[in-house]
Formats: structure tokens, sequence, C-alpha cells
């Protein structure tokens, strides 16, 4: 299957995750899972998909616990975007 | 019922197919008779010029669909197998064949409509002949501002914008071979494929519109460059498109002495022609690279020949493309659909093409269909992520909007029968053919799909193999699952096509293992017969010759000749709402070959437990059937993982298996796999319940489990 773009797109939403993390260590972990979804073969993407919805809420509990609600926004944001992803590519379950 | 096999086999319950992908057989549905009274392919006759007893010579019905500067005097060359020549002897321009033949015949007709992403921005028409103006100024740059010439790579790293086509008909106008890379991509990752396809060049973009932002592409560039360097490949020069030219959208400094704007190099260019290079068919037009199963990304090196005449007839035949449609095709340039159907397909048949730059749901789910309607759409070309997506921001946004397609292509996955009656009763509101498809970046082109106005549609299923094209499924031992079996295999196809890829760039033996090792019996064989192509896809063929795709291979257990997708057994875990994450693995078993045990993890505040355990074992019976009951359940505080995120399968795989682990040092917690051993271990040695001593060959295949 030409699944190739599913990579891509989680590619851009792990970016938009790089550029939500609040924290030098966060902003590596997003990176990590982006080079992930770029060259790792196309079946570990759920995989990625499910560790990039457990960051983002780590980020969105700690920018709450901060009282950063400009950060949360952002956090909140991508979260759902890649959790609508992830549903609709097949690489998580709708619940 | 008491002489199905089901029957026989107290533990199947349901079918492998069933097991795999939870979908029963669907209801045919015909193509309408207006469709048909138009089609390209209408006569049934076009079955017999494809048939097994004309290959290969009845691929030379597409390349006469092309303008040849020499006639090849070998339609395929089988001399040094599995390295392909088609149409040997043969010379063509790809970039001549897309433009230059349309400019000289209908110059005024519209080859690419751009539609920008703001919605307020008017599309823009851009004729064959003004095409033809852009690729040649163009060409004439990358020639004499760069000296490129036949035989060079070029990266381009471009957002959804018709400069892209431009470049890319551009290079190919010199022989100069391009390698767009999706331009969502990060910088880095364009860095190692720069550096794997030894390109000195790089072309990418300012800025483009993207969910309302206009995002900073550039950037990206110098951290390519830096990625290239580190993997020892230098880049000379970076040529700079801008989205709105005279202005920078970057907030990234251009490096002086590489860095360029390529409007301010064109105006050195105005009015300049390039003569297309006549190439030998077998010539590289374009890298697409895919990722593998190893670190190493693939290059994909595709022909011009033989991928030109095959992107052409399988948009003539299966797109049906005529030169009065207009077709869009909402995939990414960076990718292959984009490269085949997109770019090279449409245009060698002189049609109109729509680019579309932005998010197919911004502002809003109805965006598609005010494009359809603005542009008066004909065709329509997406994937099922896309289609799911579109119905679930706007799932009655199609009928507010007055356009009407008469063909729709799916591509990239398997598309559910319940999405699949969405996109034909709601996107083509009952007028328009489904066509269904199933291929890869690897293969150029459609290589299982329906003939739309002869073939019916059956949801769920891309349907039996494309014209010319003999697709086959084969156990593991090489042994033919029957078309009506019920049984699925590994889906390979037993003769080569024009659009197969030539190899990996750099890396022929990779080539070689990856794609025809597993079934090739005589290496030393020069007949095409022996050399099955292996796509790593498994699937089921149904009786009618259909075929329903699975999804990979190295992603199946094989439990008593069932084939489990281990996605559906893990995401049948995850239903139980305590469970945080799972991964199922096979375990070695004299009686079954293979057995199924689960690992998961649960959500804090919950403990493991018997009943934690039972209720995991349920819900995998519950969801998917007896025979995909894990034999064990193990319950741990963590699964190990790499630092991605990934969780490592072969570790637990080879703990079930009281296998060596390996290496377990580059793990971002490497202290979990002593607990987990220890645990499910001793837990199996009390239960008597320890595997024999695995085959060497057993040993590699649990070593390899989950793709690292």
């Amino acid at each position: 299957m030409t699944q190739q773009y599913l990579a891509g797109e989680l590619s851009v939403l792990l970016g938009h995750l790089q550029a939500a993390a609040t924290t030098e260590a966060s902003r590596r972990d997003a990176w990590s899972l982006r080079q992930a979804a770029e060259t790792q073969p196309v079946t570990v993407l759920g995989a990625v998909t499910v560790a990039a919805l457990a960051l983002t809420e780590r980020l969105c509990w700690d920018s709450l616990t901060r009282g950063d609600m400009a950060a949360f926004n952002r956090q909140a944001a991508v979260c759902a975007e890649l959790h609508d992803f992830g549903v609709c590519a097949g690489l998580l379950q709708d619940p | 019922m008491a002489d199905s096999p089901e029957a026989q086999d107290p533990e199947a319950q349901v079918s492998e197919a069933q097991i795999a992908v939870h979908w029963r057989e669907e209801e045919y549905y015909p193509p309408p008779a207006s469709f048909v009274a138009q089609a390209n392919a209408a006569d049934p006759a076009i079955f017999g010029r494809f048939a097994e007893d004309k290959f290969p010579g009845c691929f030379t019905e597409y390349a006469d669909l092309l303008s040849w500067d020499a006639p090849w005097h070998t339609t395929l060359d089988t001399s040094t197998p599995p390295f392909w020549k088609w149409f040997a002897g043969g010379r063509l321009n790809a970039s001549y064949n897309c433009v230059d033949r349309h400019a000289a015949s209908t110059p005024e007709k519209t080859a690419i409509i751009f539609v920008p992403e703001p919605e307020a921005d008017e599309p823009v028409h851009i004729s064959y002949a003004e095409l033809h103006r852009q690729v040649n100024e163009f060409a004439a740059v990358l020639r004499d501002s760069l000296g490129l010439t036949t035989g060079d790579r070029v990266t381009l790293h471009m957002p959804m914008v018709p400069e892209l086509p431009v470049t890319m008909l551009a290079c190919a106008r010199l022989g100069v071979i391009h390698s767009q890379v999706f331009g969502g991509f990060s910088g880095a990752a364009c860095g190692h494929r720069i550096a794997d396809s030894g390109s000195r060049i790089l072309i990418t973009m300012d800025g483009y519109y993207r969910g309302g932002q206009l995002a900073d592409h550039k950037v990206k560039a110098d951290e390519a460059v830096a990625a290239a360097r580190q993997e020892g490949q230098e880049v000379d020069r970076v040529l700079v498109w801008r989205r709105h030219p005279g202005q920078y959208a970057s907030q990234t400094p251009m490096a002086g002495g590489r860095d360029v704007f390529v409007d301010e190099l064109l105006a050195e260019h105005q009015g300049k022609t390039v003569d297309p290079v006549s190439m030998p068919a077998e010539a590289p037009l374009f890298l697409m690279y895919t990722s593998g199963t190893t670190g190493r990304p693939k290059g994909c090196q595709h022909s011009t020949g033989g991928y030109l005449a095959y992107v052409a007839g399988t948009s003539r035949y299966y797109q049906d493309i005529h030169p009065g449609d207009v077709y869009w095709c909402m995939a990414d340039i960076g990718w292959i659909t984009g490269h085949s159907y997109i770019v090279y397909g449409p245009l060698a048949l002189g049609t109109t093409t729509v680019v579309y730059e932005g998010v197919p749901n911004y502002p809003d789910g109805g965006r598609p269909w005010r494009i359809a309607e603005r542009l008066g759409v004909t065709i329509f070309h997406t994937s099922p992520t896309a289609i799911r997506m579109l119905r679930k921001v706007g799932p009655e946004e199609p009928k507010k909007y007055d356009y009407h397609f008469k063909h729709m292509t799916t591509v990239g996955e398997p598309i559910e029968p319940e999405v699949w009656r969405w996109y034909h009763s709601e996107v083509g509101k009952g007028q328009a053919v489904i066509v269904d498809t199933w291929w890869q970046t690897e293969n150029g082109g459609f290589l299982g799909s329906t003939l739309p106005a002869l073939q019916p549609m059956k949801p769920g299923s891309c349907g039996p193999g494309v014209l010319g094209v003999y697709p086959v499924i084969y156990d593991e031992d090489g042994n033919e699952v029957p078309a009506g079996s019920g049984k699925a295999g590994n889906i390979c196809i037993r003769n080569p096509w024009p659009g197969i890829f030539q190899t990996i760039w750099g890396q022929p033996d990779r080539f070689v293992d990856t794609y025809y090792r597993k079934y090739n019996k005589d290496p030393d064989s020069k007949d095409w017969h022996d050399w099955p192509y292996f796509a790593g896809d498994g699937a089921v063929q149904a009786a009618d010759g259909y075929f329903r795709i699975l999804g990979r291979v190295d992603d199946v257990i094989n439990v008593a000749g069932h084939r489990l997708g281990t996605k559906e057994i893990e995401s049948a875990a995850l239903t139980v709402g305590e469970v945080a994450e799972a991964a199922a693995v096979p375990v070695i078993d004299d009686i079954r070959g293979r057995v199924v045990e689960i690992y998961v993890s649960l959500k804090p505040g919950f403990e493991a437990s018997d009943e934690m355990a039972g209720k995991v074992s349920t819900a995998i019976e519950t969801e998917i059937g007896k025979i995909a009951r894990p034999k064990n359940v193990w319950i741990v505080p963590d699964m190990p993982k790499t630092r991605s995120g990934k969780i490592m399968r072969r570790v637990i795989a080879s703990i079930s298996n009281f296998a060596d682990v390996g290496d377990v040092t580059t793990l971002a917690n490497p202290e979990v796999v002593d607990d987990i051993r220890h645990h499910v271990q001793s837990a199996k040695v009390a239960r008597d319940d320890v595997p024999r001593q695995l085959t060497e060959a057993e040993f590699e295949e649990i070593k390899k489990f989950g793709g690292e």
C-alpha cells in the first residue's frame, strides 16, 4: 500500500507538537517521535501516535499546573489534531 | 455448516479474512450507464488484448500513448533479472511528452489549475503554452546557471505549488533525476535523502500556506544541508522559490554564496528554450524515497519510458481521463500518487490537473466540494484517511454543492465498506464510479483495481489485477493459495510490468533481497516467470478474483494457518478501559505453529490481577474470535521501548520464547527487560509452559518480529 503519506501527515503534526512543547526535554521527545515517523516502517505509526498523545497529555497537565493557559490551548489543539488524524488514519481506535 | 472448515476446527469460528479486517463479502455496484457510454475502456475486448499470452507485447498499447524519438527494439529485456528493462532501445523525453506536444496542439488549454489555500485568492490557470515557457526557463536555470546535466540528482523539498511540477518537468527535460521529498517532512529527513541520493543541489520554497498560516519552509533547508553534511554530502546551492515573488516569507537569512532566489535567476533566462534531451527508455526519471524496515530509507528508482507509459496507460483506462476532464487528485506530489497521478499521468494525456496547496478541511469540511464546484472537477482522487476526515468534519457538506463527479478513486489503504458507501452516495452523489486501487511506491502505478466500465465495484476490495498484471497469493512455502479458499497469504505479482521500479538507489542487493529473493527458485534464471515480485502485503482473494488487502505481512501472526493482524489484536486489547498499551507477539507452538501472547500495561491507578488478564482475553475473543485468544496475557509495569516510543516487540517476543533478547542497551528503558523476563519466564516455568528450543529459522523470525 502507498501509505507513506500517513507518515508525512503525522510528521507535520509532530512538527506542531515540537512547536508547542515548552521544555527542551519535551521538544527533544517530540523530535524523536517525528524522526521515527519519518524513518521507520509505516507499521510503527500507531505506536508513534499513541506516544505522541501521551506526550501532549503530559505537556497539557504541566501547563495547567503552571497556569499557562496559552501553552495549554496550543497543546490541546495539537492533541485534538493528533487524535483526529490517528482515528481517521486507522492508527488509533475510535473510542 | 457441518462441512465447513470452521466446523471442523472448533477454534476457527470466523474466516481469516474476517479475523484480519472484520469485513464480510459485499455486494457489487455496477457502473452508471452514463459512465460506460463515455469510458475509454468500454469494450471487453481489451481483456483479450492484455491476456497473459499477449505479455509483454500488450504494453505497447500504453507506450503508444507517448511520443518517442526512437522506437524500442525489445519490449521487455530480461537479460539481467530482476533488473527489467522496458522498451529497450527506445528514446523519449518525459517533459516533451507532458508539455511540448500539448503546447503545440492545444496551447491555450489549461494544464494546471493551482488553488491557493487562502480562499480569497483566485485559482491560477496555467495553459500548456505557459507551462512550456516556465519549464523551459527553469530548465535553462538548471543547465546554464547551475551546470546540471543528464544523470545528476537534484533534491526538491517543495510544497503543493505549481512551481513543483515545473521543477520536476524542467529536470526531466535535461535528464536530471529529481528526488522530491514531501514538503511537510523535517529538514533532517530531507538531509538524509540528499545524502543518500548524492544531490549537490536543493530546490525549496520560502513558505507556503497550510491550515491558515504561512509556514516558514526555508528554515528546513538549513537543517537539511546540515544533516546532509553530517553524512558527508555537501550541498553547493540552495534554490529558493518565493511563494510571493519579490517578497521573502521566511525568517531565515539566505546563506551568501549558497542560497539564491529562483525568481532572480529566472530573470536572466527569460524567453529561453531548452531542447528536451532524448533519453534512453531505461534512464532514471526520478527517485522516490520510502521508509524501510531498517534505518536507511529506500530510494526507489523509476525509469523514463516504462514508468511514463504505465502511468499514461493506467490514467487513460483506470482513471478514465479524457483531454476535456478537470482532474483533481488531492494527494501531495511528494508521494508516488502525486508523481504518477497529479503530474506525469494526467499531463502525458494532455488533461487539466488541479494542484491544491492546503489541507482539505481548511477552513471547513466544505472546502473540497467548493473547489470541485468552482472548477468543474469531473474526476476526484483521494485516500481513505482523507475521506474519513471529511466525513467526520462535514458528513452533510457534499450535498450543499453543485458539482458532479463521474469518477472517484481511493488510494493508499483499504477502505471500509461503510466509508466506501458514504463516499459513493454522498461525495459521488450515487452518480460516480469508484476505483479502489492497490499499489505501492515501488510500483509506479496501480496493480489491483477495477476497470471502471467493465468490472463492477465491490466495497472493501480493490478488485482483480489490472490489465497485464497477474497477481498471485503465495503461502510462506511458496504454494499458491487458490482464489475463494478464504485463506490469506502474501500477495505477489508473477510478471514484470512497465511501471515497476528499477532498483533501490545505490542498494541493488537490497532490491533483490527485499522484493524478489523470497519466492525466487533459481537465482540464475533469465526467465521472468521465476522472479515473482514480493509486495510485502497480506491479501485474500475471493472466488470472483477480487483481492482484499490486509496490511503489511510483517505485522501478522500465523496461528494454525490463520493470519492474525497484530494491530487488530492490540486494538481489541485496548478496548479494555484500564489498558494503556498492548503488544501482541508470536510464541512457537508445535501444534498450531504460532500462538499469540499479549503484553499489556495498565493506566495509572490500576493493579494487575487475574481478573484484568481475563478481561483482556475476553475482549480479544469477542472482537476477533476464539482463534485470536491469547495463550497468555502478561500485565507488565512498562513495555521495553525505543527512545522514540516504539514498543520493542522483538524483545518481548524473545522473552516469551525463551530466546536471547539481543542488544537492549539502546532502549529508552532497558531496566524493564530483566523485570519482564523474570516475571514471564518464572511464571512459564511454574506452569510447565516452556517452549522447546527454537530452530535457527524460528529464532530469526522472532528476532525480526516487529520490524526492528
